[in-house]
């Protein structure tokens, strides 16, 4: 047997080498190695053909033009075939793409359009998903910057909170250099009143902070020195735009404002933080005014971030935390409580696990108790990047399906060009750039209907994107990326397919009837009817679990109820207010109390223990909250057993009402009457339990109900009343009226509770919505391609249903005979969408403690849907078809 | 002239051109080099340094006839031009008179 020289590297040179110098450098290889072969032998031969290979890998030889100055002989028939690349060719292929686009308007119209919507969704979605990814990565140390979160368990109940002790901070620092500085924020958006001229402003976007706030976190000073701006406890640092509305100008630093009554100097302005930042204060307070019982590691009242040194890794920096607890957290809670040991806190299941948090996962991956404001979710993300993807997949499908569709009529050019000498590559290359040319356009006109759509998407959304942001550095790579990779995968299959036809076969006529059942274009409307149906499934299941939250009983009565904001701002009035607005006529009953079962209003947590003296398995966490004799009624909640407060017990001091949570957690088969203690020693004064009220939600209903306690006390940052009238504006001129009668200074400001109680599920409510405008769109676009492969299947089969009709068919059984194909694969699609459907949305329902079922008729609803459409796509084109001349349609010939 | 246009490798396959005209391709040219030097010689290298060659004028080259062993390949034939020829002679006579002019005692060092 004859020695062969080795493939691969052949492969490589053939690859690599240009066009007009393969043959002689092939030819060389292959001559030298046999002959090496016969004098060394085959292995050497072979080795050494691997070693020449590399010597070619020169530009001389790469250079796909010819080389300035070879002489004049080496013609144009030397040069291989001509290529891909050759300028006259790509005018024809464009040429030859115009044509087309001109000979079937309505089709590439809808080929483009399709596209173009597609592209939009995909557009609009790419910026809200690269801005919510976006969160807090302008600070300078982002990468390095951690929130501690403590995970405590007692007695039963769990607490996942993102505030921690004041002392954790300054030790960690103090005992562990790897920390590099800390900040902590307390009170955060607590009201503040601040005087601007003769009003007074309830502002709520308020904290106090440490003055390493600015060593931390990146907010870059407009005016004054950021270093020292928190230092004195009289100072306060504004934001821009704040300074502008109380000064008319962001020079405000030196300038004195009264907050609470007292005043203040401004020592800095800061820029407003940016709108991508899981935090946002308008005022900052130093750390310094705080009044607060120091060095109390048992309470969690501070948000405290940290940066970490360079290379330390937070993860290994968590195994300290023990260390933490041991050294600081248990000797305090001896004091307090019967304990001893690490083991005898753990008895029980107890639990107490610090740790840090990365900043730049906040926005999408925090999901705790004390959240500084409503953060995203990671997973809407993927939801919608799912979508985006599903959505541009469905518009690539129309564009493979109408192309192939088409093909029997360029099968005829394919098999001409083919007889004249054009070589696969070549076609391929013409499809390719029909493909990306129709990509392109699609991706002019996306971008205006993006631009056209983004006030909308905004609303949607609430963001406040702009279309500039698509020319930004993220996006913009892959905007130029979109019209080739769409436009080689839309054009891909469309390509190699026709590219593959054999000429004789075409050109005799003989492939023309087999386009009509394509078991790949079956497969591709299976696909886009499958995704539509899906995403209908999925957009059915949202709405319904959000109706189902909405509408649920919460265990009290959130509508009509009127919240009165800052009404610590009356003092001693605040009695006199109250009892002068039960006199209108449209208030039934109110309340004074800050604590609202809604979230966004004042909590307070406390740890109760069934017996006298603590000890860690007895202990759990509960909500102790404040209200008056009137709480329940003005609520509408509803007592199970026992009594409400009421004047007419003189110990109902020390009394408490609990709700079904905390009285399943006690165990008591009668709990009134039964006594609960605060953790001490055995000194503090128990409390009585009078009464039990029904569970109400009081956080999302992702989560159940917790534990919570109501004990009399007064508590006058909020007045809440029910009120029952059709006329609201004039009972808040009424109300309003009264607040006026009082020497506040303080502007009048009120909320309703059912709104305050629906921006707990905004992030959901925005969800479906978004879900539902994109499914829309999905199916608007399935529909498109559906209904441009209906008209071209109509227009193939003309002269069939016009000798069907001459032989006495009805239009109906036309229709019929039509629409069936089509119908046959939507079914197939619903087949192929329910169960993944129901996988994906059940996973999406296990995140609510409260979840509807899923029920069958949702499928059926969504199939029918699906058919429905997808019969009114076809059947307009199938009926114009059915009700055509059957002369017309013979005549010609 | 520009002596400076002509290396050192491309002046030896130069030479060769010349010596294996009207057969001189770069399979055995290579060969001839390895031969003659006792180093390893690939085509590549000489192909590149024929392509440069023809780039400065100094040869010129046809397509030859097919041969089974290269795969039913033309192999591209070289010659040596006038210019060529007129290089390769300034370059040696410059040789040469550097010869001329080492002094006896001096070569005798050498060996």
């Amino acid at each position: 047997m004859s020695p062969k020289p080795p493939r691969i590297p052949d492969r490589i040179l053939s690859w690599l080498i240009a066009p007009h110098l393969r043959e002689e450098v092939l030819g060389d290889m292959h001559e030298r190695f046999f002959r090496r072969a016969e004098s060394l032998g085959e292995a050497t031969a072979r080795r050494r053909y691997w070693r020449d290979t590399l010597t070619y890998v020169r530009p001389g030889f790469i250079k796909r033009i010819r080389p300035v100055g070879v002489p004049h002989h080496r013609r144009f028939e030397e040069l291989s075939s001509p290529s891909f690349f050759k300028r006259a060719m790509i005018q024809n292929y464009l040429k030859i793409a115009w044509r087309n686009v001109r000979n079937q308007p309505a089709l590439s119209f809808l080929n483009v359009f399709g596209l173009a919507l597609g592209l939009a969704s995909c557009l609009l979605i790419t910026l809200y998903v690269v801005d919510e990814l976006s969160y807090d990565r302008f600070h300078k140390k982002a990468d390095r910057i951690y929130r501690v979160d403590i995970d405590a368990v007692f007695g039963g109940t769990e607490q996942r909170l993102t505030q921690v002790g004041d002392p954790i901070g300054p030790t960690l620092q103090k005992d562990y250099p790897q920390v590099e500085a800390y900040v902590r924020f307390y009170n955060v958006n607590a009201s503040k009143l601040v005087r601007n001229g003769q009003e007074i402003i309830d502002e709520r976007r308020s904290v106090h902070a440490d003055p390493t706030l600015f060593d931390v976190f990146t907010f870059p000073a407009l005016y004054g020195n950021t270093k020292t701006a928190l230092d004195a406890p009289n100072s306060v640092v504004i934001t821009e735009s704040t300074a502008r509305r109380y000064f008319g100008t962001p020079d405000a630093v030196g300038k004195p404002l009264e907050v609470n009554r007292s005043l203040y100097t401004i020592t800095a302005v800061i820029r407003d933080m940016p709108q991508n930042s899981h935090f946002h204060f308008d005022f900052i307070f130093p750390m310094k005014a705080v009044t607060y019982d120091w060095g109390n590691f048992l309470t969690s009242n501070f948000q405290t971030y940290v940066v970490l040194k360079e290379g330390v890794h937070y993860q290994e920096f968590n195994r300290n935390f023990a260390q933490v607890i041991e050294r600081y957290f248990f000797p305090q809670a001896q004091q307090h409580m019967k304990m001893s040991s690490a083991e005898d806190f753990n008895r029980g299941g107890n639990k107490l696990v610090f740790a840090l948090f990365p900043l730049t996962d906040i926005h999408l991956r925090s999901d705790r108790q004390d959240e500084l404001e409503a953060n995203g979710n990671i997973q809407f993300v993927y939801i919608f990047s799912a979508i985006a993807l599903f959505v541009l997949l469905i518009a690539c499908v129309n564009f493979m399906n109408l192309s192939t569709a088409r093909s029997a009529k360029r099968a005829r050019e394919v098999g001409i060009r083919k007889t004249m000498g054009t070589n696969r590559p070549a076609l391929i290359g013409q499809f390719l750039t029909e493909s990306t040319l129709t990509v392109f356009f699609s991706l002019l006109l996306a971008l205006g209907i993006t631009a056209a759509g983004m006030p909308f998407f905004n609303e949607l959304a609430a963001k406040s994107l702009s279309v500039n942001q698509l020319f930004m550095f993220p996006v913009l790579p892959v905007l130029l990326l979109i019209p080739l990779v769409v436009g080689l995968l839309a054009g891909s299959y469309p390509a190699f397919f026709l590219s593959g036809f054999k000429p004789v076969a075409v050109l005799k006529g003989s492939i023309g009837s087999g386009f009509r059942k394509s078991n790949f274009r079956n497969a591709l409307v299976v696909f886009q009817f499958a995704t539509s149906v899906m995403l209908i499934i999925g957009t059915l299941i949202i709405y319904r679990q959000l109706n189902y939250i909405q509408t649920r009983d919460i265990g009290f009565n959130k509508q009509q109820v009127l919240i009165v904001n800052g009404t610590h701002a009356l003092g001693s009035n605040i009695e006199p207010f109250k009892n002068e607005l039960l006199t209108l006529p449209n208030v039934v009953a109110g309340t004074l109390s800050g604590f609202l079962p809604v979230s966004s209003s004042a909590r307070n947590g406390l740890t109760l223990s069934k017996v006298p003296v603590s000890s860690p398995d007895n202990m759990f966490d509960t909500q102790n909250w404040f209200v008056d004799y009137d709480y329940l009624k003005t609520m509408g909640m509803t007592l199970t057993q026992g009594r409400n407060f009421s004047k007419d017990f003189g110990s109902d001091a020390s009394a408490v009402v609990i709700n079904e949570s905390l009285a399943k957690l006690l165990g008591y088969q009668n709990p009134v009457g039964q006594k609960i203690y605060p953790v001490s020693n055995g000194t503090a004064t128990p409390f009585t339990i009078i009464g039990v009220v029904k569970d109400f939600n009081y956080e999302s209903l992702r989560q159940t109900v917790s534990p919570l306690l109501f004990s009399l006390r007064s508590n006058t940052e909020l007045a809440s009343f029910r009120v029952n009238t059709q006329d609201l504006p004039k009972l808040l001129q009424q109300v309003e009226a009264v607040w006026k009668k009082f020497p506040t200074g303080a502007q009048f400001s009120y909320r309703f509770m059912d709104e305050a109680f629906d921006t707990m599920y905004r992030a959901e409510q925005r969800v479906g919505q978004i879900a539902l405008t994109f499914a829309g769109l999905a199916i608007l676009i399935a529909c498109l391609g559906l209904f441009g492969l209906a008209t071209y299947m109509a227009e193939q089969r003309t002269k069939e249903i016009g000798i069907r009709k001459v032989l006495g068919a009805s239009a109906g059984g036309i229709v019929t005979l039509l629409s069936r194909d089509f119908l046959k694969l939507v079914l197939i699609a619903i087949l192929v969408a329910s169960p993944v459907a129901w996988y994906v949305m059940n996973r999406w329902l296990q995140e609510f403690a409260y979840k509807i079922n899923m029920e069958w008729w949702v499928f059926a609803v969504a199939g029918l849907l699906a058919i429905g459409i997808a019969l009114l796509t076809v059947s307009f084109q199938s009926i114009k078809a059915a009700l055509m001349n059957p002369v017309k349609s013979l005549r010609s010939e | 002239m520009r002596r400076s246009d002509l290396g050192e490798f491309e002046e030896v396959v130069l030479l060769t051109v010349a010596v294996m005209v009207p057969k001189a391709y770069s399979v055995i040219i290579a060969e001839e080099l390895e031969r003659e030097t006792g180093q390893p010689v690939s085509t590549g290298a000489v192909h590149a340094a024929l392509q440069r060659l023809e780039q400065k004028g100094y040869v010129s080259s046809v397509l030859g006839e097919a041969t089974a062993e290269r795969g039913g390949r033309r192999k591209r034939l070289f010659t040596v031009t006038a210019l060529g020829g007129r290089v390769l002679t300034e370059v040696r006579s410059v040789r040469e008179r550097l010869w001329e002019r080492i002094v006896p005692p001096t070569m005798l060092e050498w060996s």
